[in-house]
């Protein structure tokens, strides 16, 4: 198997086009509106369980091979392509760290004028973790409603549990 | 973080989540009040009191930001869109995912009961290799589907060599998702 550093993108799925369509954000949001309607939380917590552990798992096998290196090489690359990012990768001895100074999809959403689910932000951890925990990680958030920041840490370095109250309701 | 960049791809694989928890009755669901009525009201918001002229500026809009292959021919009678090379259905061909039976139908799903909204019907026909076309007519309006050739000329999708797919999905007068007949 080829190091992450030998594949032409750390993404596991690429486009012809540098960056996404920012519109898009609005069928994610409306996509977790959905869930939490018809299926509540529990529902929503599955899809993004799934998402992570299933779509990602060509994201988590990299990790696992290719260590903390290959996850901020990761983000590095999700955030170039994702339009309006502003977002600073660390990767330090036991920990990346994923500053996002603006995040792309809830200021799109803003200039769009639409009602952004207040537990928007929650999907960064709970897909995050369920891609991470396979490859030996778990991740720690705090803030968000526009700017957060993300730490992606070797399991067993990190002994503070998750806190629901560190991920901010959007507003 | 769920991005946009691959949105076609976790798009995709939802639809076949949904799929296995609510059937085919939850996809259309998801089509008809997370796509058409939530995420894309800007478009409702162009087409239903605007008619045509609101589908060449929304289409014109996002088309263009999704970089797609395509040309549109309007008249003040109808409106077309032929899809050379879908951005969409080309980010899933090129990274070899499909997680749902046939992708392309999502977009009846949201644009059939908008269209219906505008008092307007749809004849279409996507072969399942990123091509497809489009016309859209009042529903008043009886006059079939364009030969080819006829409306968009040399620009009509079904004059390309590789246009006929084994298999090809066809829409008459429609605003269901559900009512196509595959052509062979």
């Amino acid at each position: 198997m080829p190091s992450p550093d030998s594949l032409p993108s750390p993404l596991p799925y690429t486009d012809t086009k540098p960056v996404g369509a920012a519109d898009f954000y609005t069928a994610i949001n409306a996509t977790f509106r959905f869930l939490f309607r018809h299926f509540g939380r529990e529902g929503l917590l599955r899809y993004w369980h799934d998402l992570g552990t299933k779509y990602h798992a060509p994201v988590s096998a990299r990790w696992k091979s290719g260590g903390l290196h290959a996850v901020a090489a990761h983000w590095k690359a999700f955030f170039d392509a994702e339009p309006g990012a502003e977002v600073d990768v660390i990767e330090e001895d036991h920990e990346v760290r994923v500053c996002v100074k603006t995040c792309p999809a809830i200021r799109h959403l803003r200039e769009q004028g639409r009602e952004i689910v207040p537990f928007f932000c929650q999907h960064c951890h709970y897909v995050s973790e369920a891609m991470a925990k396979p490859a030996g990680l778990t991740v720690r958030l705090s803030g968000g409603n526009g700017a957060c920041e993300q730490r992606f840490v070797k399991t067993g370095a990190e002994d503070a549990p998750q806190r629901a109250e560190d991920i901010a309701t959007v507003s | 973080m769920i991005g946009c960049y691959d949105f076609c791809g976790h798009y995709e694989w939802t639809f076949g989540w949904m799929e296995q928890l609510g059937g085919h009755d939850l996809v259309r669901a998801y089509w008809l009040e997370a796509i058409s009525q939530d995420a894309q009201t800007h478009a409702e918001a162009e087409i239903v009191p605007h008619g045509i002229e609101g589908m060449k500026r929304y289409w014109e809009h996002t088309l263009a930001e999704e970089a797609a292959e395509h040309v549109m021919t309007a008249t003040d009678k109808v409106y077309r869109i032929d899809m050379h090379q879908c951005p969409s259905k080309g980010f899933l061909i090129h990274n070899g995912l499909e997680q749902y039976r046939d992708y392309c139908d999502h977009c009846m799903g949201w644009i059939g009961p908008m269209m219906e909204k505008a008092g307007f019907v749809v004849d279409h026909e996507h072969n399942h290799c990123g091509q497809c076309w489009w016309e859209m007519r009042r529903k008043n309006d009886a006059t079939p589907a364009s030969e080819p050739g006829a409306l968009s000329g040399e620009n009509d999708v079904r004059l390309r060599s590789d246009w006929k797919s084994p298999q090809t999905d066809h829409y008459e007068r429609a605003t269901d998702p559900d009512d196509k007949t595959a052509v062979s």
